[in-house]
């Protein structure tokens, strides 16, 4: 069913904040979540020409690096880009098989790969580039948010979250329920004032970026010179030093 | 956008097909239909079988065509269902008109069914502009243009096989060699002004909203994801250079509206009209290929902007 689901009361809604002031650009989750999802019940992700010179292949995840200009300086925004499991996901609506859908129960947007026709009409709809066509079984993928792994019982509490998320070194993201305003990632939004991406389009994602924060370290202002220096042993070097610029 | 040959003659053949089933059928439904037997029958049967061709092309477009009967599903939200859903129903609808038009020309059975034929032709047109003009993050397809302008398309190339046929089987007849003109006028006036909207038109976001930031930063890529070109990028971060653009637009204005309009009146006038419409035609489809093309390869993908691209 390809109409967006009515939330029943108390539904969660799972996604990722991700922070960019402590996201180093490392590509640890993308490369865990190649990973993952080549092994987990996902199957396969397809690589391409692998060792030729036009390497190529599916990934949920894709980490951009930018500059951006801040006043006369410029700081350097690594930006992990996946699906945001949007609440007003356009890729849901236009598929015509009823394969990209959206969980009521959680906010996840999956695609079923046993119904999907790959006419890939879902990929134009995202303005983030999240889908990758799958050339090699003719049907669409998408990042499911481990929801192989963060539902799996027979791992340990502590493990049932996204493969990128355990794999970031940094613990830049964080894995949660964003309908429940006392969740961590809910405060962490509401502290750090976490952004939409692409707001302007209105497709109202679940995943928040949290803004690199302006560097504040306190540091002493540095004393001009001489004036730090007291004792026999700075009389003395102050001696020779007017003995020397004679 | 990529343009995805499959789909180019998709909605260019589907285009010839509904707008000559439209034709006929509105003549029908206004009793003005040509009583030779054949003429309604060649015509349903040519509008079938271009109609035919142009979705069994599209399925050359999935990825899994054995399932391609899964898209009549989701008819309640997604426009390309909607389209499938169209383009079967006018089956039905035809072949009943062409056995009404056999047995009774211009009953009541016929004219109804003539008008149901103008509907259901003309909605499955509307519901495959929809497909594009329904996709937020491409703004040369998701504004008021493309709907009326696919509609105007079907109709004029529609009007064109109708003219070449009508010439072909029942001899010159001025009208609708007239009419073809007229809709090729409207086309030429539409597609420019399409142009001019989509030229006018600001970029629908910036890359520093694309990453989150105010969306006036000065944001510049460093380092891209990957170093060649993945499933995104050749999908959606297709560009054309400007000069070929404004060249591929003079052609598709030229040869797709431009030389219709002249021959269509040429043959209006008598002279050479069977050579006239056929030349006409053959000018339509060229033209409206390119046309077609050149309304993927502009456009462009809010999604390219994570690699800088311009959108």
């Amino acid at each position: 069913m390809t109409m967006l689901p009515k939330a029943p009361p108390g539904a969660k809604r799972l996604g990722l904040v991700i922070d960019l002031d402590t996201c180093v650009g490392c590509h640890a989750c993308a490369v865990s979540c190649k990973e993952w999802n080549s092994g987990g019940e996902a199957g396969l992700l397809p690589d391409y020409d692998k060792q030729g010179p036009e390497p190529d292949g599916v990934w949920f995840n894709r980490v951009h690096s930018y500059e951006v200009a801040d006043q006369g300086c410029s700081r350097t925004v690594n930006l992990p880009r996946s699906c945001l499991h949007c609440e007003d996901a356009l890729c849901v609506t236009v598929c015509p098989t009823g394969a990209s859908y959206k969980r009521a129960e959680d906010g996840i947007v999956l695609v079923d790969p046993e119904i999907c026709i790959g006419c890939k009409l879902c990929s134009w709809a995202c303005p983030y580039g999240a889908r990758e066509f799958d050339e090699e079984a003719g049907v669409m993928r998408k990042c499911t948010l481990c929801v192989d792994r963060i539902y799996d019982k027979s791992l340990p509490e502590a493990e049932r979250e996204p493969a990128c998320v355990a794999a970031c070194p940094t613990r830049a993201r964080h894995f949660g329920d964003l309908a429940d305003p006392e969740s961590r990632v809910s405060r962490l939004v509401a502290e750090r004032g976490g952004k939409n991406l692409l707001e302007e389009l209105g497709y109202r994602p679940t995943n928040k970026y949290l803004p690199s924060r302006k560097a504040t370290i306190p540091v002493e202002p540095r004393k001009a010179d001489g004036e730090s220096r007291e004792g026999v042993g700075a009389a003395l070097l102050k001696l020779l030093d007017r003995a020397l610029s004679r | 956008m990529k343009p995805a040959s499959s789909i180019l003659l998709l909605t260019t053949a589907t285009g010839f097909a509904f707008g000559l089933l439209a034709w006929i059928g509105a003549y029908a439904a206004l009793g003005l239909l040509p009583a030779e037997a054949h003429f309604a029958l060649t015509g349903i049967a040519l509008g079938l079988f271009l109609a035919s061709l142009g979705l069994g092309v599209s399925l050359l477009h999935l990825g899994r065509m054995d399932r391609a009967w899964r898209s009549f599903s989701q008819w309640r939200s997604s426009w390309l269902s909607r389209e499938g859903v169209g383009a079967v129903l006018v089956y039905p609808v035809a072949i009943l008109f062409g056995a009404a038009a056999r047995l009774h020309h211009l009953g009541l059975a016929t004219r109804l069914l003539g008008a149901a034929l103008v509907v259901t032709s003309l909605a499955t047109v509307f519901c495959t502009a929809m497909i594009y003009a329904s996709l937020k993050p491409i703004r040369q397809w998701h504004n008021s243009h493309t709907a009326p302008d696919y509609l105007i398309y079907a109709v004029f190339s529609g009007a064109l096989l109708f003219a070449l046929l009508h010439t072909a089987m029942i001899g010159r007849a001025g009208a609708t060699d007239l009419i073809a003109a007229a809709t090729a006028a409207a086309a030429l006036v539409a597609k420019r002004a399409y142009w001019h909207h989509v030229d006018a038109q600001t970029p629908l976001a910036s890359l520093a909203a694309a990453i989150g930031l105010p969306k006036d930063k000065d944001v510049k890529p460093l380092d891209a994801p990957h170093f060649t070109e993945n499933y995104v990028l050749r999908e959606m971060g297709f560009a054309i250079a400007r000069r070929h653009g404004a060249k591929l637009r003079r052609i598709a204005l030229g040869l797709g509206f431009g030389a219709p309009l002249a021959l269509s009146l040429l043959a209006s006038l008598s002279i050479l009209p069977l050579a006239a419409t056929a030349v006409a035609l053959a000018c339509a489809v060229i033209g409206l290929l390119t046309e077609r093309w050149l309304f993927f390869a502009e456009a462009t993908h809010v999604a390219a902007l994570y690699y800088g691209r311009r959108v």
